[in-house]
């Protein structure tokens, strides 16, 4: 049922990568969640992937007949939130210098 | 060093909080919203006894009662990574560090995202931001607006919309794709919608609840009227999708088409509905994306919204230290978010003590107050909560000191 035209719709809003570039890739490489977004930059955006990281997961499921499983493939990685240098190394060190 | 850090302000971190100072804990809260309530500060319904669910009001009770037992609660503190060391744990926010010795994840949950071609145009939010902007910031995001997806939040959050003076010009469901799933399917939607409780906080959902004990989501769809039916005066459009949402700049409507119980589409019914701004409602999971950065093991179960990190009922994960309540452990109403807090606070206040022996009956009692909760709620998120919750519990293998103990001592 899935209509052409909706190939161009966006799934990462951050790294502006769309259903048609996701799909594709999955058949050209028949490859994971992962694979995918180290090939697109799907989910490793600005907002580290909170928006897109469920639908990403999803569709290459069901491109690949898989079952959803208990762990996820696109794993979470700190910083979760985005974070200022200053705030990463500790603003006292930022005044020493 | 408090002896208990809480990330989370919502119903379940306040509820614990509360719990664990009485029992004589230290004990700090920290949220990234400027204020404290979570996603209460959003909620306002009319139960089925007439009276109202205000959460502003409930989360002010909540944050008073810590205050006076000395709780300390800080906003705008952005929880991005966590470590564990040897006497606890180390929580680092963007205003710097924070260390304790236990750790309760009290984050709730995020909204799931159902792209809709047209979805990035400004003007464009989730529902919860509606809702969000309406409710808390006291902004109306606009005179009228569109729907699309059907579940008991969204139906909800029309409501509180309305309330705000917006025309909710109708609720209608996406198009059937690869990522739209069960919510773009008028027969799944129906029957998800006739599985809740008699219970359900609004007048229609309790009627399709009645009539789901006696027709089949089969039969019942195909009834269902092409113009829908009226839910406070709002129309709820089963048979109906949205196609995209159009706009050259912003968004300005939605191109719908209607469509059979079966998802089929009948395109000469294509037409542009005018709307102010739209709203896309995917449901809710819970966001534990800190629990997967400590490394808890986690558990996929459809009924609680996704993937859960592993714990019992004692609220423990299978990590020492690290507890889990509220929405983060499965998607269910404000109300058992703080039985569920309740639970997690005396846990913990039994841990640091080390006697558990001496807290069992009030943890027992707390984690049957849950059960019970749960039995009542009016917002069943997802059909067969309780049940899975069972199974789950039965299963866990979080394999916990005062379960042990309690074992031997039967022995
Ligand atoms: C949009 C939306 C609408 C809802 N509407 C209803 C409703 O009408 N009725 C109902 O019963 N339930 C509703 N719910 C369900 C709601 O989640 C529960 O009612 C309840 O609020 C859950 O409580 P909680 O304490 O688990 O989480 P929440 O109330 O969500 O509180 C969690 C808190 O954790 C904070 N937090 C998360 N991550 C971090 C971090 N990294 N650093 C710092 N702070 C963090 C958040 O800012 C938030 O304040 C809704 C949920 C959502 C998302
Ligand atoms: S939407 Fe994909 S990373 Fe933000």
């Amino acid at each position: 049922m899935v209509v052409k035209s909706d190939d161009n719709k966006i799934i990462c809003r951050c790294e502006e990568v769309s259903l048609g570039t996701i799909k594709d890739i999955v058949h050209h490489f028949h490859c994971s969640s992962r694979e995918v977004k180290l090939r697109t930059r799907a989910g490793m955006g600005y907002c580290g992937g909170r928006i897109c990281r469920t639908i990403i997961e999803k569709v290459v499921q069901d491109i690949n007949n898989e079952k959803v499983s208990n762990e996820s493939q696109l794993s979470y990685r700190p910083p979760i939130r985005p974070v200022t240098f200053g705030q990463l190394g500790g603003s006292e060190n930022d005044d020493e210098s | 060093m408090s002896d208990l850090l809480i990330i989370g302000a919502g119903p379940a971190g306040l509820s614990a909080a509360i719990a664990a100072a009485e029992e004589g804990l230290s004990v700090t809260v920290i949220d990234e919203f400027p204020k404290a309530g979570g996603r209460l500060l959003g909620q306002l319904h009319q139960e089925p006894n007439g009276e109202w669910w205000n959460g502003i009001q409930k989360g002010e009770q909540l944050s008073q009662r810590a205050h006076q037992l000395g709780v300390t609660i800080q906003c705008e503190v952005s929880v991005y990574d966590i470590s564990q060391s040897k006497n606890g744990w180390e929580v680092y926010t963007t205003r710097g560090e924070y260390k304790a010795e236990k750790l309760l994840l009290a984050t709730g949950a995020t909204e799931s995202p159902i792209p809709v071609k047209g979805w990035t145009l400004p003007g464009v939010m989730t529902i919860g931001a509606a809702q969000i902007m309406g409710n808390v910031h006291r902004v109306k995001p606009g005179n009228s607006c569109i729907i699309i997806g059907a579940n008991v939040l969204s139906m909800a959050i029309a409501n509180e919309l309305k309330l705000c003076g917006v025309n909710v010009k109708e609720i209608i469901i996406p198009k059937a794709d690869i990522t739209s799933n069960e919510a773009g399917n008028p027969e799944q939607v129906l029957s998800s919608l006739m599985r809740l409780t008699h219970l359900a906080p609004t007048p229609i959902l309790r009627q399709l609840g009645k009539i789901g004990k006696m027709v089949h989501p089969k039969i019942a769809i195909r009834l269902f009227p092409k113009k829908g039916i009226r839910m406070f005066d709002i129309p709820l459009r089963l048979k109906t999708a949205a196609l995209e949402i159009v706009g050259d700049r912003f968004a300005t409507g939605v191109r719908t088409v209607n469509i059979k119980a079966n998802g089929e589409i009948d395109h000469t019914s294509e037409k542009v509905v005018d709307a102010d701004f739209v709203c896309i409602a995917g449901g809710l999971t819970p966001l534990s994306e800190l629990a997967s950065i400590i490394g808890c093991s986690f558990k996929y179960i459809p009924e609680l919204g996704g993937h859960v990190p592993v714990h019992n009922e004692q609220m423990q994960t299978n990590i020492p230290g690290l507890y889990v309540a509220g929405n983060i452990t499965g998607i269910e109403s404000a109300k058992v978010a703080m039985a569920q807090g309740r639970v997690a606070g005396l846990a913990i206040a039994a841990d640091i003590t080390n006697d558990w022996e001496q807290m069992e009956t009030s943890i027992n009692k707390a984690i049957e107050n849950v059960n019970i909760t749960r039995d009542k709620a009016l917002i069943q998120f997802h059909p067969g909560i309780s049940d899975a919750r069972k199974k789950f519990y039965q299963k866990s293998e979080v394999n916990l000191t005062q379960i042990s103990k309690i074992k031997k001592r039967e022995a």
